[in-house]
């Protein structure tokens, strides 16, 4: 079921980078980092940066030779391998004989075409494996020349796999529905009063930081603050390109430790909040009913038009079927802050449905998928260490000024949640979940 | 410092008049009427509940939302929503208490909250507003919409096709720039016969660097019919928020909008109809075969017009009346049909 979803999706797999091929990302000291560049033809690419020295990680992050060493997965390369010969000289060997083969054979020809990449990427990585084991016999060379020019030639050839090797697995990895879509992030104040409201309109710009970061857009949808400088919840809609996919793992309860500013005694106190990440569906994929949603607006009473000026153009709509509602008060014109609660509405419906949906398939996860309801505990920040801790994965970093920036540390946080996240996606793949007890 | 400087904008102040010259100098707003500038610092939410409250007091309607344009606005801002956090227990410097103060009070002699900040958004638009042009309502935003959506929906109109749409009644020239700005092979013939509303058009058209596209000539419909015909043949939208309240409604409305906004964009005669018809009228003329009227309505008019056009205007045909986002039936849509002479023949 797992292969055949894998299979459906592998076209849009090359999108699907692990961890994303941007430069300076991971320059921060805070993390313990292994680098390694090589110089020939592929200086355009960064190497992945694998996360294995660091000494606070608990969790698991595989390396890719580690991933390849595994026997599950050269099994199952080598499974995935037979069966594209196996359709490919099925789909070759022409007519079919009665009517009932000619689907089969349709769907063979469709696999043939759907796997072409990955097998094409399994031969070239055994072209270069065995290219390597050529020259490492010439590294016992005696003459010193020669064993230089094999050594310089090793080294290409052993980044060349290592490319292969992840382009593999990205090829491996399904995308998700939702990877391709916009988002519209939730915020939500949780426990601790006043200075969980404070903290909610922090981590609400760090995102927004998050955001101009990556050079997405970030329109403010809805903004609901008390008198005190703290938000009771926001919402955001942020498009551009692999919004979704890199923010999906912000969603869950953030917990903050720390002295809050009105704390007399120097106490420190625990909060919370909540991240929903939903991702924004497009008109065609879900449509709603105009005659389900009730729209107010202040010019409801009265004559409207000509007769009255008002300058109030807020706009709530209500999904009467289910009771959602969203509102908009960002805007000075009453179509546009329509535009936004709609926006705000379809999101909001579109994460119950999607919840409906998926939340089978995602249950045995560490890393869950935020969208609405998740009330696990993914996060702390605790500022008197000045240390970030995912939970999910054991990672802590340290800068919680620089975190909260939304720039390269979240960056990294979420790279290594993405990393951790394709390895359970892979483990689920190859059908190792049972035996990940430790 | 800074309390210098403010103490000095104090005394300033109190020997100014601040209520707006002209031509509503009557209703001029005396200085005393606005309470004291604070003597020491105050933030800006302090600000906005103060003046709240004095609006409240002195019966200014929406005092909230008065209150929090304006200091929106005077922060950077469109909403107090849209304001950065923290901006709003910031202090305010003196120099935007002063502005704060001097713009809350013309608020207070009920000038509209888009005169006082002298602009307002329109749809994706931010348009500059200028008293006594005409104030564009929301229900405009989606007269907008169904001409926009006609657009697309219809045939051929892929890039080439030049279509020419005519406004009656332009104001700020809301409508027109709208059009133009979503429709990029569209061109416009915007009139008014407000001196002002011309001006204000322009300037607003050059602003939004889509004067280009824009024709805008001072004219009335109602005396100059022969000009405009002569302006404009083969349009293929013709739209319009014209006049249309009652005449007997004009004294029942809220000094808002009695006393700041030109009458002659409010009044629409004793059945609010006067200009609509005459539009009506010259309209065959106008459109291009199979040419749209898309109008702003009072709630009363559609049967009325379908009506009347059904008598009196042949070769229009009275399309569909669309509501507006709060149910209220406020668009009239028409259509140009040549054959409907020759199908009236036919069946005689």
């Amino acid at each position: 079921m797992a292969f055949r979803r894998a299979i459906h999706l592998l076209p849009r797999g090359k999108d699907c980078v692990y961890s994303l091929c941007i430069p300076c990302l991971h320059t921060s000291p805070n993390a313990i980092s292994q680098t390694v560049r090589f110089p020939q033809h592929h200086c355009g690419r960064t190497t992945r940066t694998l996360h294995t020295g660091t000494p606070l990680m608990v969790a698991k992050i595989l390396s890719v030779d580690e991933l390849f060493s595994k026997k599950s997965l050269q099994e199952y390369l080598k499974k995935t391998e037979a069966e594209y010969n196996e359709c490919l000289r099925a789909a070759n060997s022409g007519v079919p004989e009665e009517q009932s083969s000619e689907d089969t054979l349709m769907s063979k020809r469709t696999k043939v075409s759907l796997l072409a990449p990955l097998i094409q990427s399994i031969r070239e990585l055994d072209a270069k494996q065995r290219e390597m084991a050529e020259t490492e016999a010439l590294l016992k060379d005696e003459d010193p020349a020669l064993r230089e020019l094999a050594e310089l030639e090793s080294e290409g050839c052993l980044q060349e796999i290592q490319d292969i090797r992840q382009e593999i697995l990205n090829l491996l990895i399904p995308e998700e529905e939702a990877d391709l879509s916009d988002l519209v992030l939730e915020v939500t104040a949780g426990v601790g009063g006043q200075e969980a409201m404070l903290f909610t309109n922090e981590v609400f710009h760090m995102y927004q930081g998050y955001a101009y970061h990556h050079g997405w857009s970030f329109d403010i949808l809805e903004y609901m603050t008390n008198d005190l400088g703290g938000v009771r919840s926001a919402l955001a809609s942020i498009s551009g390109s692999q919004s979704y996919k890199r923010m999906k793992f912000e969603g869950g309860v953030h917990r903050v430790q720390r002295v809050p500013k009105t704390e007399k005694h120097g106490r420190m106190h625990t909060s919370t909040m909540t991240v929903a990440i939903l991702p924004q569906p497009t008109e065609i994929s879900f449509t709603i009913n105009s005659k389900d949603l009730k729209i107010e607006t202040k010019r409801a009473s009265g004559a409207g038009g000509q007769h009255v000026n008002t300058t109030d153009s807020a706009v709530r709509i209500v999904h009467l079927p289910t009771g959602v509602v969203a509102e908009c008060q960002q805007e000075r014109s009453q179509i546009k802050n329509k535009e936004k609660a709609m926006k705000a509405l379809r999101a909001k419906l579109y994460s119950i449905k999607l919840e409906e949906e998926t939340s089978k398939r995602y249950n045995q996860r560490k890393i869950q998928i935020g969208t609405k309801g998740r009330s696990e505990k993914i996060r702390t920040y605790h500022f008197p260490q000045d240390r970030i801790t995912d939970h999910r994965i054991g990672l802590t970093v340290h800068d919680m000024k620089n975190f909260l920036l939304g720039e390269d540390l979240l960056e990294e946080m979420n790279s290594s949640l993405q990393e951790f996240s394709n390895q359970e996606t892979l483990e689920e793949l190859l059908g190792e979940n049972n035996q990940q007890g430790s | 410092m800074r309390k210098i400087s403010l103490s000095a904008g104090y005394t300033c102040y109190g020997c100014r008049s601040v209520g707006p010259k002209g031509l509503w100098g009557y209703h001029a707003v005396r200085s005393c009427s606005a309470p004291a500038l604070p003597a020491g610092r105050i933030t800006a939410r302090q600000a906005a509940d103060l003046w709240e409250r004095h609006f409240a007091e002195r019966g200014v309607t929406e005092p909230d939302h008065s209150s929090h344009y304006i200091l929106a606005y005077l922060l950077g801002a469109k909403t107090i929503e849209s304001l950065e956090q923290g901006k709003l227990t910031e202090f305010l410097s003196p120099e935007k208490t002063e502005q704060m103060w001097k713009l809350c009070s013309k608020r207070l002699s009920r000038m509209p909250v888009q005169y006082v900040i002298e602009e307002w958004d329109f749809r994706d638009l931010t348009l500059k507003m200028k008293p006594p042009v005409f104030i564009p309502r929301p229900e405009t935003e989606e007269l907008v919409e169904l001409v926009l959506t006609d657009l697309q929906m219809k045939p051929g109109t892929e890039v080439g096709t030049q279509e020419t749409c005519l406004e009656v009644g332009c104001g700020s020239g809301a409508i027109s720039l709208s059009l133009l700005k979503s429709w990029p092979q569209l061109k416009a013939i915007a009139v008014d016969q407000s001196q002002d509303a011309v001006d204000l058009t322009g300037e607003n058209a050059l602003r939004l660097g889509l004067q280009d596209r824009l024709q805008i000539h001072h004219l009335d419909v109602m005396k100059d019919a022969e000009t405009v015909l002569s302006l404009c043949s083969s349009v293929s939208v013709l739209v319009s928020n014209p006049p249309y309240l009652f005449s007997e409604d004009m004294t029942a409305l809220e000094p808002e909008v009695y006393r700041f906004e030109d009458h002659a964009a409010l009044d629409g005669g004793n059945d609010g109809l006067e200009v609509i018809k005459h539009i009506l009228t010259l309209a065959p003329q106008i459109l291009s075969d199979h040419g749209r009227v898309y109008l702003e309505v009072d709630p009363r008019h559609p049967p009325l017009i379908q009506q009347w056009v059904e008598v009196n205007v042949e070769e229009m045909h009275y399309v569909e009346t669309r509501h507006d986002i709060s149910g209220r039936p406020r668009f009239c849509i028409l259509r140009k049909e040549k054959s409907n002479k020759d199908h009236k023949l036919d069946l005689d």
